[in-house]
């Protein structure tokens, strides 16, 4: 349904690729640092776990979720949905693949 | 026949959308424009206490470069298709990452998340809006850059560029976040590309470090509105203060909000408090330690006899006064000894720091959040009522002590009115207060979200009527708040949108704006 890391990244390269000709076209501004070719990618479920989730669940705010056997499907449901004050998640925020790795991180 | 989309924009046929769709398609591939109610589910829950038919989005385009967004405003122009666009989409408690109205395709701009340059001797950074305060936070870490972020109460996940638009706050010395900005580049509806201030230069160097440029100041006019995309945002970071000493000032009575305002307004305009103050309400604090259901039970605001229970059984003043000092050892000795002084005056504060206060659960995000670091902690706040309803009322107040007073209880008692509870606290910028008062509330009850409308309708009412204007509201109450200031400045914002945007593709109704 979503484009794989891979073809993320490699998209974004040749994207960068074409704001390289946008900038030389006109407006161009000088830094010291290249700009990074590509953009934020998830390493894996326990990072968006660490990074995203823990924030709530590992801090009193919302309840336990790790280690309670919870079903993966479950999981992908409540964090596209929400699930009252629990905000929902979009792909474009944790997409569908690191959405289904964070989610057997969570149930084991 | 069933239509294939779960919403369409206003006046826009489904033969004419389902072509500006494919044209969509062919710009930022067929993956990245989300149509079903699956895909949307995460655009639609909001915590607002309207129907979320109201502010279905028709489709999402998850647009990862200038030139697709640019190509994005063209096909919008040719087939009258309104966006409504997010950076990372977490304005929660003001429409999430909802349209302001049903139909609106959203451009959501989360996956536009490249650090285009941080640069540790000036101490600014340019990025792009996805991405987040996290992000952002891990690289300045790995980096080792010795460098602070300012952020909003949901840190990890919200971002600068999405926050600074909207006008959002922190609370580090850089809280009030547009003060701090320093160079935009925008799409603007007709596909050209600003680039605000020194950026409009070729070659220029200087687009992060001097804010006007040349000519009239732009930048302000794409802050809450709908004149432009946001797609490059640059803004200036802290350096690390060699030493950081937060600290809490509590206080017994409600009333004591005079003295502390009177006492805070001459340090914090002279900058020996430099970073933006909250003084936060018994309520506010609570939820990070205790139980509603502990102390009340059954419809209703809580009772100020709960209160003090509350207050009592977890050291919290009625009123909690969060700052920090920050510098070298010597500079923070000698305003510790200024603070202390005008604190101890009456014998009514109490003083805690680190050393006191260190393990209480809230002093530990307050003092995370004073010094820009990642927490959600806050949102310890939806445990309170439960539901997940919330709509951040926001008025602006002067920091004076017998205004807080008048706009505290002027809040308390339309609460009171309704059974909802003041979770308040008032933000200390550098001559006002921004009050804020998390509307908390039951969404799954009918009877109350019905009860939670009409509260805040009627706050908004009495608060305008007093000359109190609030400085950022929830998008179902947009066009109320753009009211209340009055057909000039409504004239005015209406003529630049024709201007800029004649065909009205961009967010209309942002500010109550179209
Ligand atoms: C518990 C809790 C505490 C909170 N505390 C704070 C706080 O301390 N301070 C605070 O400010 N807020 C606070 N908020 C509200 C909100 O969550 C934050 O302001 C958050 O930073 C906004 O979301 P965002 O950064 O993802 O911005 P976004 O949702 O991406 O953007 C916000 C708005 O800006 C406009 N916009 C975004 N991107 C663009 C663009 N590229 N071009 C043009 N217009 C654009 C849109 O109108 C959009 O709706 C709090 C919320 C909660 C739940």
């Amino acid at each position: 349904m979503n484009a794989t890391r891979a073809e993320r990244t490699a998209s974004a390269l040749i994207l960068t690729g074409l704001f390289a000709i946008v900038t030389a076209a006109g407006v161009a501004w000088a830094t010291s640092q290249e700009p990074p070719a590509s953009g934020f990618v998830w390493k894996d479920g326990a990072e968006v776990y660490a990074k995203v989730c823990a924030f709530c669940h590992e801090a009193k705010v919302g309840p336990t979720i790790r280690g309670r056997g919870l079903d993966p499907a479950y999981i992908r449901f409540v964090v596209r949905h929400g699930n009252r004050a629990m905000p929902a998640f979009r792909t474009a925020e944790i997409d569908d693949e690191s959405l289904a790795e964070v989610a057997e991180y969570v149930s084991k | 026949m069933a239509s294939k989309f779960i919403a369409l924009p206003k006046g826009v046929s489904e033969k004419s959308f389902t072509a500006a769709i494919g044209e969509f398609r062919r710009i930022v591939g067929q993956d990245s424009v989300l149509v079903t109610a699956e895909q949307l589910a995460p655009y639609i829950k909001t915590m607002m206490p309207v129907s979320d038919a109201d502010h279905t989005p028709s489709a999402s385009l998850l647009a990862t470069t200038v030139e697709q967004i640019q190509k994005i405003v063209r096909i919008c122009n040719k087939y009258k298709v309104p966006i409504w666009m997010i950076s990372t989409g977490r304005n929660f408690g003001y429409g999430s990452a909802a349209p302001a109205e049903r139909g609106q395709v959203v451009l959501d701009l989360k996956r536009m998340n490249r650090i285009l340059e941080v640069d540790p001797d000036l101490c600014f950074a340019l990025v792009e809006p996805g991405v987040t305060y996290k992000q952002l936070y891990d690289y300045i870490q790995e980096h080792k850059y010795p460098l602070w972020l300012s952020c909003p109460a949901p840190s990890a996940i919200a971002g600068p560029t999405g926050n600074t638009l909207d006008r959002g706050v922190g609370y580090t010395p850089y809280g009030e976040h547009f003060l701090f900005a320093c160079g935009m580049e925008v799409v603007l509806a007709n596909g050209e590309v600003l680039r605000t201030g020194m950026g409009s230069l070729p070659k220029s160097n200087t687009w992060q470090v001097f804010k006007w440029g040349y000519g009239p100041y732009l930048d302000g006019i794409f802050t809450q509105s709908n004149y432009g995309i946001v797609t490059k945002f640059g803004f200036w970071l802290m350096p690390a203060p060699p030493a950081f000493k937060p600290f809490v000032i509590q206080y017994e009575q409600e009333d004591d909000i005079v003295e502390i305002v009177e006492t805070i307004r001459p340090l914090r305009i002279s900058g020996v408090i430099p970073n933006a103050v909250v003084i936060a309400h018994a309520l506010y604090e609570a939820p990070t330690k205790a139980r509603r259901s502990d102390y009340m039970t059954g419809p209703g605001t809580i009772t100020d006899e709960a209160v003090r229970r509350i207050m009592k059984d977890h050291k919290l003043g009625a009123w909690n006064v969060y700052a920090a000092l920050y510098g070298t050892q010597e500079q923070i000795d000698v305003n510790w000894k200024i603070v202390t002084e005008a604190f101890g005056k009456s014998g009514k504060a109490k003083i805690l720091t680190d050393q006191e206060a260190g393990d209480d659960p809230a002093f530990q995000y307050r003092a995370a959040l004073m010094r820009g670091d990642m927490t959600l902690k806050e949102f310890s706040l939806y445990n309170w009522r439960g539901g997940g309803g919330s709509m951040w009322f926001a008025p602006v107040s002067q920091a004076r002590g017998s205004e807080t007073l008048k706009q505290m209880a002027m809040t308390k008692r339309i609460l009171g009115k309704y059974g909802l509870d003041y979770s308040g606290e008032f933000i200390v910028g550098m001559r006002d207060m921004h009050h804020i008062v998390d509307v908390l509330y039951d969404r799954t009850d009918p009877a109350v979200v019905k009860a939670a409308y009409q509260c805040f309708d009627e706050l908004l009412t009495e608060f305008s009527n007093e000359g109190y204007g609030t400085y950022r509201v929830n998008t179902a109450f947009m066009d109320k708040v753009a009211h209340t200031y009055g057909p000039v400045q409504r004239h005015v914002h209406k003529t630049l949108k024709k201007a800029l945007d004649p065909n009205g593709i961009l967010a209309p109704g942002k500010s109550g704006i179209r």
